[in-house]
């Protein structure tokens, strides 16, 4: 699936890099044609207070274009919401701007066909209905609604409700589409969804999405996208950070802040998290260590195809490099035990064995003696289902081992691992991948980080983070 | 329109447009229309109707004004065709007449 995404590039430091976060028009969500032009003539964004229905509902008329919109607020006046809401300043101040605070529902009536008589308006927004319509007798709330969809359907202008009331009211029942903003816990963090209920004569794709308020602006998320391997750009070096080693990537050195040396980065993840969005975690560390002259051996994940990890790190760090100072050491494939002379059923410590011999075979070759060990634990878990104390007894002797060779360590586990308390236990830095609405979302838990949705915006090897907030 | 039909249709207005467009859905169309102090002849009013509520609306809002004169004249709605798509001015006349009558 294409991803429904518009780089705003003046976006540089809201979240990792220019391109990172992606600006998407509200419209999109909806299917932009069929909201602008199709059947959709009303809808309400219902959701409690701070979830962003404001923001939301300003996406909705940006999209009318200059001049072809009208926001009518029942509670904040032009000059307080702009302050609120820095972001959208231009969007308010490009469409007319009703203060109705001190208004009874006839002057806004009243207002509303003034707009909509001349049909030059395209999208009035209503913010908030609720602090109008609660003055009301419910008959009169129910008719003063009705009167106001007779005036879209007529005028052929989208009316957008804003509404704080939770619970289904007569508005509910009246108009074309429901959309609700929540905000959901997360491991202790916030996430925003935005959440489709009804939508007359469109076809939903997908019924929740996540989206950020970052910088004050709307972006959502469309579900992961795969990226596009033939579009992988010339690797850009990274140097070391003061004394860490770079991740490779800007999003994830902005994250984790490099990799001091001797330290082990775990990578929790869950079942459903694409092995590509894991991918973009693994590789550009590797890449990265390659081109700065140093070496690296890769344990893949179960199911990775090594000749594709093999040409995209070839195209990344170059194939002399890959075939100098790289190993990948797929220890689910026979023909890798063989070609290490082990035996075909081999042992935690033989592996590690064979790993030690390669890590001491590649430093020899790498610019300043250090190694790079990217390691799945699930590949050795699988493997080694039945010996779980030993697996874990030299998963443990290799992170005090490159410790103290000051050699860098990331290792990839399952969440429902069993020996994945000990192994976190014993990691330096810790960081989580689920999946939620399709999005791939990450955060550090050691050290602890904000949330982020990751994307390939800019390469398909490298992740884009962007903050959720 | 005689005195005595006119205060008739201007009841007949506020009553019908009150039961479908509320207390202040009906306020804001007369104020919108100018009409709050008077109403015009039917043909105008309905041609302002049309500009605001389009042909379904207004067909719904006037059928709403004849059946609240035809209670206030005591008419049987059997004598008015308002069924479908009707002439309000046509409807208004004739009432006017037989109120005359």
């Amino acid at each position: 699936m294409k991803p429904l995404v518009q780089v705003n590039p003046q976006m540089e430091g809201a979240g990792f890099g220019p391109s990172d976060l992606a600006e998407t028009r509200i419209g999109t969500v909806f299917g932009l044609k069929q909201f602008m032009q199709g059947p959709i003539n009303t809808v309400l964004i219902k959701g409690l207070a701070g979830t962003g229905k404001t923001t939301v509902a300003l996406e909705i008329l940006k999209a009318a274009g200059q001049g072809k919109g009208a926001y009518i607020s029942s509670r904040v006046p032009k000059e307080l919401l702009e302050t609120h809401i820095p972001a959208m300043k231009e969007t308010i101040d490009n469409q007319d701007f009703l203060d109705i605070r001190l208004e009874d529902a006839t002057s806004v009536l009243d207002f509303v066909m003034q707009l909509t008589e001349p049909r030059k308006i395209k999208t009035i927004v209503f913010d908030s209905w609720d602090g109008l319509a609660k003055e009301l007798e419910q008959k009169e709330r129910l008719r003063a609604e009705k009167t106001l969809m007779a005036l879209a359907n007529n005028s052929g202008a989208q009316f957008v409700f804003v509404s704080e009331e939770p619970g289904a009211t007569t508005i509910d029942y009246l108009v074309d589409g429901i959309v609700e903003v929540v905000s959901v816990d997360v491991q202790d963090r916030t996430v925003r969804e935005f959440v489709i209920h009804k939508l007359r004569g469109t076809k939903i794709p997908q019924h929740k999405y996540i989206f950020t308020l970052l910088e004050g602006k709307f972006t959502f998320f469309g579900p992961y996208a795969v990226p596009d391997y033939s579009k992988m750009r010339k690797f850009a070096q990274r140097q070391d950070i003061g004394g860490s080693y770079s991740l490779g990537s800007r999003a994830l050195d902005g994250l984790f802040g490099g990799m001091i040396p001797g330290s082990t980065l775990a990578i929790e993840y869950d079942e459903n998290v694409p092995y590509t969005a894991l991918r973009a975690i693994g590789l550009p560390p590797i890449i990265n260590f390659l081109s700065m002259g140093r070496s690296a051996i890769f344990l893949p994940l179960p199911g990775a195809n090594d000749e594709e990890t093999s040409s995209i790190l070839a195209k990344g760090a170059g194939e002399t490099a890959v075939r100098e100072r790289l190993r990948i050491l797929n220890v689910l494939r026979t023909s890798d035990l063989k070609t290490t002379n082990l035996p075909k059923i081999a042992t935690p410590r033989e592996v590690h064995e064979e790993v030690t011999n390669e890590t001491t075979r590649l430093r020899k070759k790498s610019t300043d003696k250090t190694v790079l060990l990217v390691k799945s634990v699930s590949a050795l878990e699988n493997l080694f289902a039945s010996d779980l104390d030993s697996l874990l007894e030299v998963t443990s002797q290799e992170i005090i081992t490159l410790q103290q060779s000051h050699d860098a360590h990331i290792l990839f586990l399952a969440k429902d691992s069993p020996i994945r308390s000990r192994i976190l236990s014993i990691s330096s830095s810790y960081a989580k991948l689920f999946v939620r609405d399709g999005t791939v979302l990450m955060f550090g838990v050691k050290p602890h980080t904000g949330i982020y949705a990751l994307q390939h915006l800019e390469d398909p090897t490298s992740p884009s983070l962007t903050q959720l907030v | 329109m005689s005195e005595d039909f006119a205060t008739s249709f201007n009841y007949a207005v506020h009553g019908g447009l009150d039961k479908v467009l509320g207390q202040s859905g009906t306020a804001a169309v007369l104020s919108h229309m100018k009409m709050a102090r008077g109403l015009p002849e039917p043909g105008e009013f309905h041609k302002k109707l049309l500009a605001l509520f389009g042909k379904q609306g207004t067909i719904s809002l006037e059928r709403a004004i004849v059946r609240d004169l035809a209670v206030r004249l005591k008419w049987s709605l059997d004598l008015l065709d308002i069924e479908g798509a009707f002439d309000f001015d046509e409807t208004m006349r004739a009432v006017e007449k037989g109120a005359k009558a």
